[in-house]
């Protein structure tokens, strides 16, 4: 199967002389892929995100878009194939919500050019799509913070494009808002055809909808596969520290990980 | 949700309140005039006074102040967006600092170099600007990845800091009409007495109001932080780049024709995003209208309000925007 | 410090009839003292000093901003002429059992009071008053000369940036620029403010038509084409009579700008350039 976005052998630091953060690191979407990138804090899976949306060059290796090395893409060619979600995002002025979405436009137009009907449409597709329509018109500081996530992947969304990377997207979200979310990216990945590849803390959510999982640990590939192969209860205590139960349900073939105790290192 | 037709509609609105003010502005001041006397050709430019007091006296202040004010708007607008801090200022990164050094030491060595119809003072000031905008330039994009905006607000603040030592310097130096003028250079005045100043100053303005034009878009994506534009494909660091240099080059034309005329650069933008939301597209160039109308209007209360002496416009830019700024944002919440 | 104090109450306790140890930090004050006869009495003048030569030659004491107050006691003086502004100095000089004689500009009547006045306090009251009075007799003369004559609306300009019309500053309703102008046969224009100077604007210059610009300078202009280079901002206000009438005078010197006894040399220069 062809690598729509094709991480080869890539490592990242971020100041000169300072420590590796990405490592040597292999990492193939293929086209219609829904991939979860699980890691501890400072694993390096942030900054793999930023690799893969060409937002950072690696130090060395490279990154392939399509077939394409991504450092001789625009950002705006890059832009129209892969959107991102941030883990959080703070405004330093006060937009309504159709606003940030049409942003998500910007790599689809020219410099002088402004939004125009099909555009709007599109913005209220991806509204529609994550259930923020009636949101429309409201001040994007008044939302409460699913709703804002919600937004966030909308405009994400509006920008049309084939890949989308989320960064924690359910971190600072309750119970509810993580279903609502991760309902969303899976029609999202089934529906819409986009490609996925989400970095998480929750091993639930990522067992429920990635179908491959990469396991990240300082700054290298643990193991990388299909979640149900990779997703045990060795690779969960290599990977946190954590002795944990990993349940498959016979029925409906749901993984489910009961973490139990840390262990020491 | 038609973009264009908004667009079209506030600016065109803000275009025709800045065009009545300073349609209105040269017809006003302390002395009354004619009109009809002033626009007389039959009656010999030596003898017509009305025409002299429009032409000369009024109209060249009236354009010094519309491009100021026009200048520090929106320099303000494209400083917050790139830094985010809807505290920054045009003076904030050290430009006024160094378009002040250069006008106090020119004064104060009563320095004499003055070309084309512009004299000493505002070219040293103009050339100050540029030394702190190199100065902040550099120590900001040392850096090994492009340019560090919070390297930049500290180069900024710090160069303020250690430009207003020296001009404290430069002025404990100099003797006391020295020293009082560079006081008064420091309250901004916009009678410029005659159009080369603002001949000289225009160059500079619309090669930064070029770079402005191309911006906005860019500057709604990177208030949204450098990762989430560089996500949806703007050019960050190059964007940065040509932010903190048009707006500094407007912000050092501005200082070096009228003196650091303090409040417009902050409550002009704050104002106009209060009126008309945060799309820069529509608040740029809102905002470089106010701007203009707004510092015309203050000068047009410095010029006339205690006749026949004259306030200085940055007393009244304080006194009018601090108070009008504090009631909108009440009257918001 | 103590043993200096006590030396200055020693000094003082004996000399306080007729100082011999003056320091004057206001260089009008200092032409006077020389022109009273009190110039062998001063020791030390402000940063400022240009006259009279004799005054250039003494130690120097900074000025209106800067006095430095450690240096004047030390030279133990026993009257320190200040600006009337200066009441931090005045009260340590006042903690210092040193008196002061304080002073502040006013008309150009109250140049003769303080000549008078300082030849009260440094024993020189005759060679004061006839110093003074010599310079009213010479006023006077000047006025008698100008009596009669039709008094030009005059523009009279103390401050302007090099080679441009901006910051100008001209003497108005009050001043000794003002009574000057006054004895010389002149007419304010800006005589209705009540104020010693204003910021004068192109808009206000144009609206009150002076018949003459009189622009006076401290410092002298080299030659004719640096002259010329220096008046030629007022060619833009054509329709200002003095300027079609090429009546733009430039008075360099300190004559013409101190309040001091050469006063009258800057009248008569004024005079002449107003009814030549």
């Amino acid at each position: 199967m062809p690598a729509l976005l094709w991480a080869d052998n890539v490592s990242f630091r971020y100041a000169a002389g300072g420590p590796l953060v990405v490592d040597g690191v292999t990492v193939r979407l293929a086209d219609g892929a829904l991939a979860g990138i699980l890691g501890p804090n400072g694993s390096g899976k942030t900054t793999l995100l930023r690799l893969l949306s060409g937002t950072r060059r690696p130090t060395s290796g490279r990154v392939l878009l399509g077939n394409r090395p991504m450092d001789r893409l625009s950002r705006r060619e890059v832009a129209r194939q892969i959107a991102v979600v941030p883990q959080e995002t703070e405004l330093a002025f006060e937009y309504s919500v159709i606003e940030i979405v049409l942003m998500g436009r910007h790599p689809h137009l020219g410099v002088f050019t402004v939004e125009g009907p099909e555009d709007i449409r599109i913005a209220q597709e991806a509204l529609a799509a994550t259930g923020t329509a009636h949101l429309e018109r409201r001040p994007f500081h008044e939302l409460s913070g699913g709703e804002k996530q919600r937004v966030v992947i909308a405009a994400a969304l509006a920008q049309s494009a084939d890949l989308l990377l989320l960064d924690e997207p359910t971190a600072s979200l309750d119970l509810g808002y993580q279903l609502d979310i991760s309902s969303l990216l899976q029609r999202l990945n089934r529906d819409h055809e986009v490609t996925m590849a989400i970095s998480t803390h929750d091993l639930n959510l990522a067992a429920a909808i990635c179908r491959e999982l990469i396991l990240m640990r300082d700054g290298r590939v643990l193991a990388a596969g299909p979640t149900e192969e990779v997703l045990t209860s060795d690779n969960v205590r290599r990977l946190y520290d954590v002795e944990a139960d990993v349940h498959v349900n016979d029925d409906t073939g749901h993984m489910t990980v009961v973490p139990v105790r840390r262990i020491a290192r | 949700m038609n973009v264009r037709r908004r667009m079209i509609t506030v600016v065109s609105a803000y275009a025709v309140f800045a065009a009545a003010v300073m349609v209105w502005a040269p017809t006003v001041g302390s002395t009354d005039i004619s009109l009809s006397k002033a626009f007389d050709r039959s009656i010999p430019w030596d003898q017509n006074v009305d025409a002299q007091i429009f032409f000369v006296a009024r109209l060249p202040r009236v354009l010094s102040g519309a491009i100021v004010g026009a200048s520090l708007a929106s320099a303000g607008v494209v400083l917050q967006a790139m830094l985010r801090n809807p505290l920054a200022t045009p003076f904030t990164l050290g430009v006024s600092a160094g378009a002040a050094l250069g006008a106090m030491i020119a004064i104060a060595i009563g320095l004499d170099l003055g070309a084309m119809g512009v004299s000493s003072v505002p070219i040293a000031s103009f050339a100050g600007s540029l030394v702190a905008i190199a100065i902040v330039y550099f120590l900001a994009s040392s850096q090994k990845r492009g340019l560090s905006t919070n390297v930049l607000l500290l180069a900024g603040v710090t160069l303020n800091s250690f430009f207003s030592a020296l001009i404290l310097f430069v002025q404990y130096m100099a003797d006391f009409t020295q020293s009082f003028r560079a006081v008064r250079w420091l309250m901004g005045d916009l009678d410029v007495g005659s159009y080369s100043p603002i001949l000289a100053a225009i160059p500079f303005i619309v090669a930064a109001f070029a770079v402005f034009a191309i911006l906005p878009r860019t500057l709604n994506l990177l208030t949204m932080g450098e990762n989430v534009a560089a996500a949806r494909g703007v050019e960050v660091i190059r964007a940065q780049r040509w932010a903190f240099l048009s707006a500094s080059l407007a912000t050092g034309a501005a200082v070096s024709l009228g003196g650091p005329i303090g409040f417009i650069g902050i409550v002009v933008p704050h104002l106009v995003r209060l009126m008309v939301g945060s799309d820069h597209r529509i608040v740029l160039p809102a905002a470089t209208l106010f701007g203009a109308a707004f510092t015309v209007l203050c000068d047009l209360t410095a010029r006339t309000i205690m006749a026949p002496m004259e306030l200085p416009v940055g007393i009244i830019t304080a006194l009018i925007g601090g108070p009008f700024f504090l009631w909108l944002l009440v009257k918001k919440s | 410090m103590f043993f200096v104090m006590i030396f200055v109450i020693f000094v003082v306790s004996f000399q306080a009839q007729r100082p011999q140890r003056i320091i004057s930090l206001v260089p009008a004050l200092t032409e006077m003292l020389f022109a009273i006869g009190a110039g062998p009495q001063v020791v030390a003048v402000s940063s400022f000093d240009e006259y009279p030569p004799e005054a250039t030659k003494l130690p120097r004491v900074g000025a209106l901003l800067d006095p430095d107050t450690e240096r004047i006691i030390s030279l133990t003086p026993d009257l320190v002429v200040t600006y009337g502004s200066q009441v931090d100095l005045q009260a340590q000089m006042k903690r210092a059992a040193i008196t002061t004689f304080d002073y502040r500009h006013g008309g150009l009547a109250h140049i003769m009071t303080t000549m008078r006045e300082l030849g009260a306090r440094t024993g020189h009251v005759a060679e004061a008053e006839t110093a003074a009075t010599g310079i009213e007799v010479r006023i006077a003369a000047v006025r008698a000369r100008v009596a009669g004559k039709p008094r030009p609306r005059v523009l009279l300009v103390f401050g302007r940036e090099p080679r441009s019309l901006r910051n100008i500053y001209v003497s108005a309703g009050r001043g000794f620029l003002h009574d000057m102008l006054e004895a010389a046969g002149g007419q304010d224009v800006f005589a209705d403010a009540d104020r010693e100077s204003i910021q004068a604007t192109t808009e206000h210059i144009l609206a009150r038509a002076p018949d003459v610009i009189l622009e006076l300078r401290s410092e002298n202009i080299p030659d004719e084409s640096a002259l010329r280079e220096e008046l030629g901002p007022w060619g833009r206000l054509a329709s200002v009579p003095a300027v079609r009438n090429k009546r733009v005078i430039l008075l360099t010197g300190q004559a013409v700008t101190v309040p001091g006894p050469r006063v009258a040399d800057g009248i008569e220069r004024m005079a002449k350039a107003l009814h030549p």
